[in-house]
C-alpha cells in the first residue's frame, strides 16, 4: 500500500512539473517578416499611371550631387559612421523596418483601426457623443474607426504611398543614384541590396506620405507617428541603405504628394457622411417602396445609425452615378417565403450551431477592437504581395488597388443599406455569436468588402485565386453563422462586392504596371 | 478509520463569465478509503462589473447569469493524502442585449492535498492543483465564454488553526496559478494597446489569498470567509469595449459556507459577494449540493 501511494505522488509530481513547464511559456510567435531583393526593380514604374497626381514629374525633386562631389563624399563618411557599431535596438529597428516600408506603415495603420475600432459609450443622458476631431483623446475618442472610417483611412493611405513612390521611382532611374555601398564598399549594408537606384530614398517617401495622411485620419497619434517615422528614417542611417540627401528629398517628395492626396480627402464628402438628419427621409423613402418595418437600432439606449451618408462619399474607381448603378436588387419583403425561409435557417443554426460554423464566424468578424473586414484584406494582401517579393512600389499599387477597392464598396454597400433600410435579423428575436454591427442588415458589409477584395487579388496573383475566393465565400457565410445576416444579404454582398472589384481591375488593367 | 470523514468543497469564484473552479482551501481530510462525492448547483449573476476601474451597469447586457452544474469527488488516499477532482458544466445568458448565451463541459480539474504538520491544532498543508480543458468551448468572446481554455497548474499553501474542544477554527491560504497561453479562432487581436498577429494569446497568471473562520462539528460546519484574486498583471477592459482574456481580472469576495452531514447524505451551500474588483462582474453566487459519503 505504501509503495503504490508513493509511486501515485511521485507521478503526481511528475505530471505537475511537466504541466509546470508547458502553461509557463508565456512567448508568443508571431510571424516574422524578413527584407529581400525585390524580384523586380520595377524600372519603368516612373510612367505607371497615379491617382491624384497628373503626372510623375508635378512635384519636383532637384538633381542630386555627384558620387563623386566632396559633398556625397562627406555623407558617404558620416553613413560609415552612423552604421558602425549598432546597438541592438538598432539592429532590431533596422530588422524591423527591413520587412519594407510600404509593408510596415500598412502594418502601423491597421493597429491605429483596431485601436480606434470602439463604438462610443452613451453617456449618462444616454446620448451618445460624437468623437470631436479636434479633442481626439477625450472620451469618446475620434476617430471612431468602424469599416467605412478604416476602409477610407487606408485608400488615402496607399493611394498617398503609390503616388509618391511612382514619382521617387521616375526620379529614381532619371538621376540613377547607385546605393551608398556600391560606391563606397566598405559601408557595410545591414540589409540586402539591390539595383534599384536610392535617391529619392523610397522609405523615406513613404513615412513622409504616410505619416501625412495617417496624422489626419487619426490625430490623437502624432506623437506615436513622429516616433515611428524617425525610428524609420534613422534605420535607414543605422543599415547603411541611405545616405542623408537621399532622405531628405525622400521625405520632401513624400510630403507634397501626400498633401495633394489629401486635398481630395477634404473634399470626398467624408464630412457629410454622418448627417443623421437624413435618416427620417431614408426611411419614409424605403417604406413608400414597400417596407413594412424598417431597421431599429438594437442597442439601449437607441444608437444613431454608423454614416447614413457615406453612400454619398466619392469613389475611387467609378463615379457617384455608378454607385446608384450598382446599388442591390430589392431584398424579400418581409412577409414573403422567402424571407420566412431565411429567417428560420438562422434560427436553426442559433439551436444548433457548430463549434465549426462559430470558428467562422468569429475569425472573420472583424468587430469592434479589430482592423474590420477592409484592414483584415489590406493584411492578407500586404503578406501576399512581401511573399511575393514585390518592390516598395509593386506592393504599393497592390494596396492601391485593393485599398480604393475597399473604400468603393463600403460606399456602394452603404448607399444600398440606407436606400433598403432593412431590419436585421436581432429584430426578430435572433441573438447573436459575435456582436451586432449598428445599421440595416441588407446587404452585408463583409461579404461585399470580400467580393470586391478577392476579385481585386484573383487578378493581381492568379496562382492563388481560389484561395482568394474561398476566403471571401466563407468570410461572407461568416455572418450567417454569427447570425446577423440573412443569407441573401451575404449572396447579393458578395456578388456587388465582385462587380465593385471589377472597376479596379479595369485600372490596374490600364495604369502601365502590367502584372 | 474514523466513522465520520468531512469532505471538501471547492468554492467556485465567478469572474465574468467564467466559473472558475477554485482550488481546495480547507484543512479538512477525507479518511483512508473514503469518497466524498459532491454534486452542486451553482448560479452567480452580476448587473454591475468594472471597465477598468469604472464601475458601470450596460443596459445592452441587463443582468449576467452564469449556472453550473459539478460533480466533485474526493478521495482519502491516505488519512494526510487526498485527491480532489472536479468538472463542471457551464451555461451562460444575459437578460437584456442579444448576446448568444454559450455552453458546455468547462475543465477537469485535480488536486493532490498534503498535510504537511499537524501538532496541537495548528496545521499547515501543502496542496498542488492541474486542470484541463475539457469543452472546446469559445474562450474570447466575453463575456459570454464558460471559460478560458487555459491548463493551469497551482501551487497553495495552508495554515490553520482548529480549536479542538469547540471545533473553532481559523485558516488562510495563499495560491500562485501558471496558466498556460491558449488559443483563438481569429489570428489577429488587439491586447496591450497593440495587435498581436498571431491566433496565440498570452494569459496572465494568477494568485489568491483567503481567509476562513468558523466552527467544525462532526455533522455540521458553518464559515465565513474573504478572498482576494488577482492576475500578476494583464491589460484592462477598454473604455466600451468587451473583456479579454488578457485582462487583469482582480476581486474581492466575502461569504458564506455551511454543510450539514448527519450520515452518508449530506448537504452544503455557499454564498458569495463581490466587493471590489477590476475587469470583472460584481457577482453575487450561491450554491447548493449534495453529498455523497462512501468507502472504497
Amino acid at each position: 500500500m505504501k509503495t503504490s501511494i508513493n509511486q501515485i505522488k511521485r507521478a503526481g509530481w511528475v505530471l505537475g512539473l511537466a504541466t509546470l513547464l508547458v502553461a509557463c511559456d508565456k512567448t508568443i510567435d508571431e510571424p516574422q517578416r524578413d527584407s529581400y531583393v525585390p524580384v523586380s526593380t520595377d524600372e519603368k514604374a516612373g510612367t505607371w499611371k497615379t491617382y491624384q497626381l497628373s503626372s510623375a514629374t508635378e512635384i519636383p525633386v532637384a538633381e542630386p550631387k555627384a558620387v563623386s562631389s566632396p559633398e556625397y563624399i562627406a555623407e558617404l563618411a558620416s553613413l560609415k559612421k552612423q552604421s558602425a557599431n549598432l546597438t541592438k535596438e538598432q539592429r532590431e529597428a533596422v530588422e524591423y523596418w527591413g520587412a519594407g516600408a510600404v509593408y510596415r506603415w500598412n502594418e502601423i495603420a491597421r493597429e491605429l483601426s483596431a485601436r480606434y475600432n470602439i463604438p462610443p459609450a452613451y453617456n449618462a443622458e444616454g446620448k451618445y457623443p460624437v468623437p470631436d476631431a479636434a479633442n481626439p483623446l477625450a472620451d469618446p475618442k475620434f476617430p471612431f474607426a468602424n469599416p467605412p472610417y478604416t476602409s477610407r483611412a487606408l485608400a488615402y493611405l496607399s493611394v498617398a504611398q503609390y503616388d509618391a513612390l511612382v514619382a521617387a521611382w521616375n526620379y529614381k532611374y532619371q538621376f540613377k543614384r547607385p546605393a551608398p555601398s556600391r560606391t563606397d564598399a566598405t559601408i557595410k549594408a545591414a540589409l540586402p541590396v539591390s539595383d534599384i537606384p536610392t535617391y529619392p530614398s523610397e522609405d523615406a517617401v513613404v513615412a513622409a506620405a504616410s505619416f501625412t495622411v495617417l496624422k489626419a485620419m487619426f490625430p490623437g497619434e502624432v506623437p506615436f507617428l513622429e516616433a515611428k517615422m524617425k525610428q524609420h528614417r534613422e534605420s535607414r542611417l543605422w543599415a547603411g541603405m541611405n545616405v542623408e540627401s537621399d532622405l531628405l528629398a525622400g521625405a520632401d517628395l513624400g510630403n507634397a504628394v501626400a498633401a495633394k492626396v489629401m486635398a481630395r480627402a477634404k473634399t470626398d464628402g467624408m464630412g457629410a457622411a454622418n448627417n443623421q438628419t437624413l435618416t427620417a427621409g431614408m426611411i419614409a423613402k424605403a417604406k413608400e417602396r414597400g417596407l413594412r418595418e424598417a431597421w431599429v437600432s438594437q442597442e439601449l439606449p437607441v444608437r444613431p445609425p454608423m454614416l447614413p451618408n457615406y453612400g454619398a462619399v466619392l469613389p475611387w474607381n467609378f463615379d457617384l452615378a455608378t454607385v446608384v448603378a450598382l446599388r442591390a436588387v430589392p431584398p424579400p419583403a418581409l412577409d414573403s417565403e422567402e424571407f420566412k425561409q431565411n429567417l428560420e435557417e438562422l434560427r436553426k443554426i442559433q439551436k444548433n450551431q457548430t463549434r465549426e460554423q462559430a470558428r467562422i464566424a468569429n475569425y472573420w468578424s472583424d468587430g469592434a477592437g479589430s482592423y474590420t473586414p477592409p484592414g483584415h484584406w489590406h493584411r492578407t494582401a500586404a503578406n501576399v504581395s512581401h511573399e511575393a517579393r514585390h518592390s516598395e512600389v509593386r506592393m504599393a499599387r497592390t494596396l492601391a488597388l485593393l485599398g480604393t477597392s475597399q473604400m468603393d464598396a463600403a460606399i456602394v454597400c452603404w448607399d444600398t443599406k440606407y436606400y433598403y433600410y432593412y431590419p436585421r435579423p436581432q429584430q426578430f428575436g435572433v441573438k447573436t455569436s459575435v456582436g451586432l454591427p449598428n445599421f440595416p442588415s441588407y446587404t452585408s458589409g463583409h461579404s461585399t468588402f470580400s467580393g470586391a477584395a478577392a476579385t481585386v487579388l484573383a487578378y493581381l496573383f492568379p496562382d492563388q485565386a481560389e484561395t482568394f475566393q474561398k476566403q471571401a465565400e466563407e468570410a461572407s457565410v461568416s455572418r450567417i453563422y454569427g447570425l446577423i445576416h440573412y443569407r441573401f444579404d451575404c449572396e447579393v454582398g458578395l456578388k456587388a462586392g465582385e462587380e465593385v472589384g471589377k472597376y479596379a481591375i479595369a485600372r490596374a488593367r490600364a495604369d502601365g504596371a502590367t502584372l | 478509520m474514523k466513522k465520520i470523514t468531512n469532505c471538501i468543497l471547492v468554492s467556485l469564484l465567478l469572474l465574468v463569465g467564467k466559473a472558475m473552479a477554485q482550488m481546495p482551501h480547507d484543512a479538512i481530510y477525507m479518511g483512508k478509503g473514503a469518497v466524498c462525492v459532491a454534486t452542486m448547483y451553482g448560479k452567480s449573476t452580476w448587473s454591475d462589473y468594472w471597465e477598468n476601474s469604472l464601475k458601470r451597469s450596460n443596459f445592452n447586457i441587463g443582468t449576467h447569469t452564469t449556472q453550473n452544474i459539478m460533480v466533485m469527488p474526493a478521495i482519502g488516499i491516505t488519512n494526510r493524502l487526498n485527491v480532489i477532482l472536479s468538472l463542471p458544466y457551464v451555461w451562460t445568458q444575459t437578460s437584456a442585449g442579444n448576446l448568444l448565451g454559450q455552453k458546455g463541459f468547462q475543465d477537469l480539474s485535480g488536486w493532490l492535498k498534503y498535510r504537511v504538520l499537524n501538532t496541537h491544532g495548528f496545521s499547515l498543508h501543502a496542496v498542488a492543483g492541474a486542470s484541463l480543458p475539457i469543452g472546446n468551448y469559445v474562450p474570447d468572446f466575453m463575456p459570454m465564454s464558460i471559460g478560458l481554455q487555459c491548463r493551469t497548474v497551482s501551487g497553495r499553501l495552508i495554515a490553520s488553526y482548529k480549536h479542538p474542544q469547540t471545533g473553532l477554527y481559523a485558516t488562510a491560504h495563499g495560491t500562485y496559478m501558471w496558466r498556460s497561453n491558449i488559443k483563438s479562432d481569429r489570428d489577429a487581436y488587439q491586447a496591450d494597446d497593440r495587435v498581436y498577429n498571431t491566433d496565440e494569446i498570452s494569459v496572465p497568471n494568477a494568485y489568491d489569498m483567503g481567509l476562513r473562520l468558523g466552527i467544525l462539528r462532526k455533522k455540521w460546519q458553518t464559515e465565513l470567509w474573504a478572498e482576494r484574486t488577482s492576475c500578476t498583471h494583464g491589460d484592462y477592459i477598454r473604455r466600451h469595449d468587451m473583456p479579454f482574456p488578457t485582462n487583469n481580472m482582480q476581486a474581492t469576495t466575502v461569504g458564506w459556507y455551511g454543510k450539514f452531514q448527519p450520515n452518508k447524505i449530506g448537504v452544503n451551500a455557499r454564498v458569495g459577494y463581490v466587493t471590489d474588483g477590476r475587469n470583472v462582474g460584481q457577482s453575487t453566487s450561491y450554491s447548493v449540493g449534495v453529498l455523497y459519503l462512501f468507502k472504497l
